[in-house]
């Protein structure tokens, strides 16, 4: 249950978050001027858009290493509970701080960045990559101590393929938006996410990790080769639609 | 003066807005046709909605012609190497509100192509010139009005442009701040900088213009040196665009 829980939330919420996270930084530029302002200098106006749309990507993994260090924090906490309840035969009372740990390995990374961007004005992205990254490490390698390597070795190909299905969604939000209002591309994303989403067969994917399956990596390399043209389409269709504005 | 010498050419250029079906509704620019010289301050003056902001946003390669040919420096405005010579302060300040003010000039240099080393350089050079210096490391988003003017117009010279232009300069300028700006332009002119303006404040352009074009619908209604216009600018606009006779007072007032 908690694999399907944390895998779930990644799904869930790095889908929304790689969506939501496009549209709004497209659109917020685009009404308010300064994606004008950066057009007027001398700068590409398809390189700005991939540029860009890279930077949402960068932006987007840190929430996705966060959401990973969370869901295995959390695994970490379960399996503990399990070997405490079956020492002593009574169910152990861990959740609360399993689950105010996994809070703590998404929370942390952004709030050292807020600290070294208000203090020290560090680029806030790059802390809270840099500490999200730090953070996801320390969790998957005490989760390998803990647990085996094996157990995370199953859980990093499914990673994977959420990340790879988050960066076709962002590109199609990246697309949309700019040439659509909130709404529009909200809309149309979500259309592609319907249409997509049978191909990432989650459920089956969270079921197979809970019963000690895995997914092949080969699966993965699969939907990444299926995943570019359909990114780079989106992609080429945002560059036409960035050279259309005006 | 010959065509070479034309920093901005326009011919024959027509805008006509659309809707989402593609039906046109507004034609904000219809038939227009000037040039900017090498080295002169140029004004585009005309009643709100007479198209000079349409107007600048095709020089700068933000808008596309319905018709008509625009170029910038010979070149078509999206051409990267005319907009490399080229400052922009839009009618309203577009900043970051999360950038400090250095930040957001070194974004900018950035985007203009300058190195580490030189962006720092120009950064501190321009703050100190706008009057923001003691102010550098505070985000944007806190400054009034004149400051956030102060720092848009630092972020169109960052690139040492050699055309500058400015639409609506002195916007929400107080008088001082309006007074410095002017002194501002007529410096980078008297340096051999190109310079266009659009305003409605017809004072300021009688200040520091060379040579006006008054836009009325879109269309050029006159074109000449301010100095050979031999009124004041004021009155001549007023009989070109009409007075405020349009408004029909009479019945509200009783």
């Amino acid at each position: 249950m908690a694999r399907d829980a944390g895998l779930s939330a990644i799904f869930t919420c790095g889908s929304a978050l790689a969506v939501f996270g496009a549209i709004r930084a497209f659109r917020r530029e685009l009404e308010t001027g300064t994606f004008e302002m950066a057009l007027a200098h001398p700068v590409s106006r398809s390189g700005f858009f991939l540029a860009k749309t890279a930077g949402l990507f960068v932006a987007y993994l840190v929430f996705a290493l966060t959401a990973f260090g969370a869901a295995v924090t959390i695994v970490i906490g379960a399996t503990v509970a399990g070997r405490i309840a079956a020492r002593t035969g009574e169910i152990a009372t861990v959740w609360g701080p399993c689950l105010a740990s996994g809070v703590a390995v998404a929370v942390v990374p952004l709030l050292v960045g807020a600290a070294l961007n208000r203090f020290w004005r560090f680029r806030f992205v790059l802390t809270s990559m840099a500490s999200a990254l730090m953070l996801a490490i320390a969790s998957a390698a005490t989760f390998s101590v803990l647990i085996g390597a094996g157990a995370l070795a199953r859980l990093a190909p499914a990673v994977a393929l959420l990340a790879v299905y988050a960066a076709l969604l962002a590109s199609a939000a990246s697309a949309f938006s700019v040439r659509f209002a909130a709404n529009a591309a909200a809309s149309l994303t979500g259309l592609v996410f319907a249409a997509t989403l049978p191909f990432v067969g989650n459920y089956y994917m969270a079921e197979a990790l809970s019963y000690g399956g895995s997914v092949p990596w080969s699966y993965v390399g699969l939907a990444t080769l299926a995943a570019i043209p359909a990114a780079g389409a989106f992609l080429l269709l945002g560059c036409r639609f960035v050279r259309d504005i005006g | 003066m010959n065509d070479s010498e034309d920093i901005v050419r326009l011919e024959s250029v027509e805008k006509t807005f659309r809707d989402f079906w593609l039906r046109p509704t507004v034609k904000a620019v219809d038939g227009l046709s000037l040039s900017v010289r090498k080295g002169e301050v140029f004004g585009l003056l005309g009643p709100n909605g007479s198209g000079k902001s349409t107007t600048i946003k095709m020089i700068l390669g933000l808008l596309s012609p319905s018709a008509g040919d625009v170029r910038l420096f010979g070149l078509p405005p999206r051409a990267i190497e005319a907009r490399r010579k080229l400052g922009y302060l839009p009618e309203l300040s577009y900043l970051h509100p999360f950038l400090t003010a250095k930040e957001t000039l070194r974004y900018y240099a950035g985007l203009c192509g300058l190195k580490s080393g030189e962006a720092k350089e120009r950064t501190a050079q321009l703050l100190e010139m706008v009057g923001l210096a003691d102010v550098a490391g505070r985000p944007v988003g806190g400054f009034s009005k004149g400051m956030a003017r102060r720092v848009s117009l630092a972020s169109a010279l960052i690139g040492r442009p050699e055309l500058l232009v400015l639409d609506e300069p002195t916007s929400g300028l107080d008088p001082v701040s309006t007074k410095e700006v002017k002194t501002l332009v007529k410096a980078l002119a008297a340096n051999g900088m190109t310079v266009l303006t659009t305003s409605h404040l017809l004072a300021d352009a009688e200040d520091i213009c060379d040579r006006v074009m008054i836009l009325d619908h879109g269309k050029s209604v006159a074109e000449g040196r301010v100095s050979e216009l031999g009124t004041s600018l004021e009155d001549f606009f007023l009989a070109k665009v009409g007075d405020a006779s349009e408004f029909r007072l009479a019945p509200f007032l009783g």
